[in-house]
């Protein structure tokens, strides 16, 4: 009898967990805290969220007054002052869109808006030019010039990085584990594995666990609740910047990497190109699953890069 | 660029038949969700707004989204003899979810907060087949995977919220047309 009751005590001696959800990013956010104090986890929570809400303010394609906006309406007259958070986001773009030979490109903003998939902008230059990723040129002191007249939108890669800065935030609070999920970008720390689980990609309320993650983060990519019908195909949010045509839906890709702004923006690159993407997920040391559906057998395929001989 | 061909080989196959068990989150309750956007606030009042339908093409007029509840569940919040705004209670219905989100609009009607109580998937499912939950792709050495645990990490769950941000422009504007 004594052990039995020893149980609760011990566990809320422990750790408490708080999980909270709002609207953000353009998706469901949701975050967990785990501490010994409550009033030091809602604190906790509140920091982070806050943290997510200033990457959306700075990044965001939509509103008039980011960053993102400033540089494309403004960047090719003149240099555009960002935000050490914008600056830190375009580098690591830069070096992404180095390492994937251009697969991974910021600047496929028109071709998104003529599918739909972004908003089109009366103030913004007419007729971008044919440039990429090559054309933002980044200058000391967090300034930013665009060398010919580009689009650039960063909704691949500021998810995951507003994710990490909500992690930084949990764990500058004292928390002893966390939890962030931005529509599908994830990272957690703690003792805790976390089992995480992805969505069937040709039944989306099927869920398929997939792995367990004690640390880093893991980021999907699939067209469940974002593809659009495109001359004859369901096309997704992610632009081969070689072809400029939308990728097909109908598999979805994770990567698993330490950091969530990796995860998240590798995903782009492994959906475009799977087999091109072996040599740039080992320079980060990131893992690809790709899960595709078999409409023959109706069985789920998982394909590893890790298991590549 | 590398000659491996990893997508030769699936590294794990899954079979066709997928049980369906519902996905469903409760993250606060009516109460928590009072008090968590308006911590300072003594009392809740009710103050539903019963919706007629000329305040229906108002709204609908001055916030471009569609009205389709009659009634809204609205409470006063106060405090130390003052009035700290309004805690108006919400759900919006998806393509597979179902969502139930609270808004607090301060006195004047910005908005303060916004927090979700209960994400519901309609025809949600996860496995529960134990013989291949257990041998995880990702699964690391002496890593246990609790077969009871749910699953709370759906990575890929991009859902838009697209259905709450216009809940919320309809709610602004319930606002202005009725409430002030």
């Amino acid at each position: 009898m004594n052990a039995m009751l020893e149980i609760p005590e011990m566990q809320s001696a422990s750790a408490r967990e708080l999980v909270r959800a709002r609207p953000m990013l353009g998706t469901m956010v949701e975050i967990s805290a785990s501490g010994t104090d409550a009033v030091q986890i809602r604190k906790a929570v509140a920091r982070a969220f806050a943290e997510i809400e200033i990457v959306h303010g700075l990044m965001s394609y939509q509103a008039a007054d980011s960053d993102v906006s400033r540089i494309n309406r403004d960047a090719f007259d003149a240099e555009v002052q960002v935000d050490a958070h914008t600056y830190r986001v375009l580098r690591a773009a830069r070096l992404l869109a180095e390492a994937s030979n251009g697969v991974f490109d910021i600047s496929i903003a028109p071709q998104l808006a003529r599918l739909g998939f972004l908003p089109k902008h009366a103030d913004f230059p007419k007729g971008p030019c044919r440039g990429n990723w090559r054309d933002i040129v980044l200058l000391p002191d967090n300034r930013v010039r665009l060398a010919c007249n580009l689009n650039i939108d960063l909704s691949g890669i500021a998810k995951g990085y507003a994710v990490d800065l909500a992690i930084r935030a949990l764990a500058d609070a004292g928390m002893v584990a966390g939890r962030v999920n931005a529509g599908g970008d994830l990272r957690v720390f703690g003792d805790a594995a976390q089992a995480v689980s992805v969505r069937a990609p040709h039944a989306h309320t099927h869920t398929i666990p997939l792995l367990e993650l004690t640390h880093g983060a893991a980021a999907t990519s699939a067209g469940y609740y974002s593809e659009r019908l495109h001359q004859g195909q369901m096309v997704i949010p992610i632009i081969h910047p070689h072809s400029k045509l939308a990728c097909a839906s109908g598999y979805s890709v994770t990567v698993l990497a330490k950091d969530c702004m990796t995860a998240d923006a590798l995903t782009k690159v492994v959906y475009a190109n799977p087999r091109g993407a072996t040599a740039v997920l080992k320079s980060y040391k990131a893992r690809a699953l790709i899960v595709e559906h078999d409409a023959q057998s109706g069985a789920c395929h998982i394909f590893d890069s890790q298991q590549a001989m | 660029m590398s000659n491996h061909n990893w997508l030769m080989i699936p590294a794990l196959i899954i079979p066709a038949a997928l049980p369906a068990p519902a996905c469903a989150v409760q993250y606060l309750t009516l109460e928590q969700a009072q008090q968590a956007l308006f911590p300072w606030a003594a009392q809740f009042v009710r103050a539903d707004v019963l919706i007629t339908q000329e305040m229906k093409q108002r709204i609908e007029k001055s916030s471009g989204v569609r009205v389709r509840n009659t009634m809204q569940q609205v409470w006063r919040a106060g405090g130390g003899g003052k009035e700290l705004g309004w805690f108006v209670l919400d759900e919006v219905i998806g393509k597979h979810e179902f969502i139930t989100y609270a808004v607090a609009l301060l006195p004047d009607g910005t908005v303060k907060g916004i927090d979700i109580l209960d994400y519901r998937e309609t025809h949600g499912s996860q496995i529960k087949n134990e013989k291949w939950r257990a041998q995880f792709v990702g699964k690391r050495e002496g890593d246990a995977f609790r077969l009871d645990e749910d699953i709370k990490n759906i990575s890929g769950a991009t859902l838009s919220c697209n259905n709450i941000t216009n809940g919320v422009k309809r709610i602004v504007a319930t606002y202005r047309e009725v409430m002030k």
